[in-house]
């Protein structure tokens, strides 16, 4: 990995707290999944926090809990994410699904179990997805867990569209 | 190695696989909704662009709506048919049926493969021994499509034994409610789950499919049954090749977790998640203003039996709203042979076209605030049927029923 690749993998920015099992629906609802994404993301998680889509900023931290993004495996839902331009999600626990869907999307997301007891909604966090480690406001320190090297792959190529093209470009397998 | 372990190291050319490793695997068959046809069909088309490898063995079902009630949606379906024709994709047009029930009644599923599907309830397929699991729309376009491929991570194999049975107005979904409570949602992340036992063996191919489709509920990737003469007799009935079966050995799961059904009451899944469960008379007397037998979770002929056991000869509660929607036409076939949608129509149920019914109210089943339906569809989160402040309750077939005929949420055995 280059230290450009490195350096968009790291983040600065406002924690916002959520809490367990947010299903993809309360991502996006169902009645916005045909409409264009600079509509979904108007509207993103807006059921558990009005003000998320309205004041949420470049590079900052989504926090939630466990099995978060589970029901629907929509990719609409982490690409409305995506269209925030929000950093990176830090969660207890993913829905395997949307799990999946973050890393094909080219969205960071790392696992760090106690998370949610080490945060407060509005504090600062610097977030290295490569290394897991996110620093919290009073200096400490916590360790989410190690990614797979195939997935930070593909986080690194933008998601696994970009990634098969490098590799195939390349001659390469995908793994 | 486990079966699913055999069937991704077998589909990615290995000889052996572990939990953990990362295996590129050949896809037997590829799953789509209308939903997800359409944005998958946007990211193949912006993104990706080219052929399809193996087009025909691209399923595309169109489901959630079964009538365009609407110019957005009659584009959508317009969009997934050009699409399905410009590639040569099989598609199973509006009123063929939910997604899963069709796949499977038209024997795209058989066993030892791997099945992609874009719906998050795909793990249901592992009832015929294979591996099924849900996909996005980028995996589908970047691989699946041009490449007839997925990438899988091989997941730990959690041993699911069921022992006993359960007491006369408990059904097999009432079981699978009762398991998600059990398991948790989220408590068995990233899992293949193995049902197995004396109680799953007990049940017929229909019956067990209610498993492994809460598989998602609980967080799993994948969930099956090894296959067993109940697998071959159904495979053979829908004439399915099954040359390619896959047992898996005798090694020990990593976990094993046994539970006793033979005190399980009839459930109810309540708001917000469907991990939510009690036994149905915590909540007898609920009114409810719409009741449905439909969805991933029901409209089975098994569970238009059931209903029919109660309505025939009776009335509906003039209150509620009762709607039938079988998950294919086959199961309409049945009901007529078997006299159900006569009885059901005269005691004042309303038949719909096979489809996935009120999932996510695209095509029928919005509510208004305040009002609540009992059904067997999958999902219950508040804002998905309409309102964010109605209620869905999910249940069994009978509870279903006799909540119809009462206008409010009845322990079946206060009417069997």
């Amino acid at each position: 990995m280059s230290d450009k690749e490195r350096s968009e993998l790291a983040f600065l920015g406002r924690a916002w707290v959520f809490g367990d099992n947010i299903p993809t629906d309360h991502i996006v609802a169902s009645h916005l999944v045909f409409k264009p994404m600079e509509e979904m993301a108007k509207h993103v998680l807006e059921s558990h926090n009005p003000d998320f889509p309205l004041q949420v900023q470049p590079d900052d931290i989504l926090v939630a809990g466990v099995h978060f993004g589970q029901s629907s495996g929509r990719a609409m839902a982490p690409k409305a994410l995506q269209a925030t331009k929000i950093g990176c999600i830090v969660a207890e626990s993913f829905a395997r699904t949307f799990l999946r869907n973050a890393y094909e999307i080219g969205l960071p997301i790392l696992e760090c179990p106690g998370i949610t007891s080490l945060v407060v909604d509005g504090d600062q966090l610097t977030v290295d997805i490569p290394s897991g480690v996110i620093r919290l406001p009073s200096g400490d320190v916590a360790q989410a867990r190690p990614t797979d090297p195939f997935l930070l792959a593909m986080l690194s190529a933008g998601g696994i569209i970009p990634l098969v093209r490098q590799r195939v470009e390349a001659g390469q397998s995908l793994i | 190695m486990h079966l699913v372990e055999k069937i991704m190291a077998k589909s990615s050319g290995r000889s052996h696989v572990e939990p953990g490793d990362v295996v590129v695997a050949d896809v037997d068959v590829a799953l789509l909704h209308d939903l997800s046809s359409y944005s998958t069909g946007r990211v193949f088309d912006n993104e990706v662009g080219g052929s399809i490898a193996q087009p025909e063995r691209v399923v595309m079902v169109f489901d959630h709506i079964f009538s365009p009630p609407g110019e957005e949606q009659a584009n959508v379906l317009q969009a997934n048919r050009n699409f399905a024709r410009k590639h040569g994709c099989t598609v199973y047009d509006c009123g063929n049926g939910n997604l899963h029930h069709v796949a499977m009644r038209n024997g795209h599923i058989r066993p030892g493969v791997v099945v992609a599907g874009s719906d998050s309830h795909s793990p249901v397929h592992g009832v015929m021994g294979c591996v099924s699991v849900s996909l996005g729309n980028n995996s589908y376009a970047g691989t699946v499509l041009p490449y007839g491929k997925a990438w899988l991570r091989v997941p730990h194999t959690i041993s699911i034994e069921l022992v006993g049975q359960p007491p006369p107005g408990t059904t097999p979904r009432d079981v699978a409610l009762w398991l998600v409570g059990q398991i948790g949602e989220g408590g068995a992340n990233y899992a293949a789950l193995r049902f197995e036992g004396e109680y799953i063996e007990s049940l017929g191919f229909w019956d067990r499919w209610l498993f492994p489709l809460m598989a998602v509920d609980v967080g799993a990737k994948a969930g099956y049954m090894e296959p067993d003469a109940e697998t071959l007799r159904m495979a053979d009935q829908l004439g399915v090749d099954t040359s390619e079966t896959v047992e898996g050995d005798d090694d020990p799961p990593s976990e094993h977790w046994r539970f006793d059904v033979s005190s399980v009451p009839s459930v109810i899944a309540f708001p917000p998640t469907i991990g939510n469960i009690a036994p149905i008379s915590d909540y007898a007397g609920t009114p409810v203003q719409r009741c449905e037998l439909g969805g991933h979770g029901g409209g089975r002929t098994e569970d238009i039996a059931q209903a029919a056991s109660i309505m025939a000869g009776a009335s509906k509660h003039p209150d509620v709203l009762f709607n039938v929607v079988p998950s294919s036409r086959a199961v309409f076939t049945e009901s007529l042979a078997n006299g159900y949608v006569e009885q059901m129509h005269l005691a004042g149920a309303t038949w719909f076209p096979s489809s996935d019914g009120s999932n996510q109210a695209i095509n029928m089943g919005a509510m208004a605030k305040g009002e609540a339906m009992l059904s067997t569809q999958a999902r219950n989160y508040p804002g998905r049927n309409g309102s964010k402040d109605s209620s869905m309750f999910l249940a069994s077939a009978l509870s279903v029923a006799a909540s119809a005929l009462n206008g409010r949420i009845t322990d079946p055995r206060e009417v069997l």
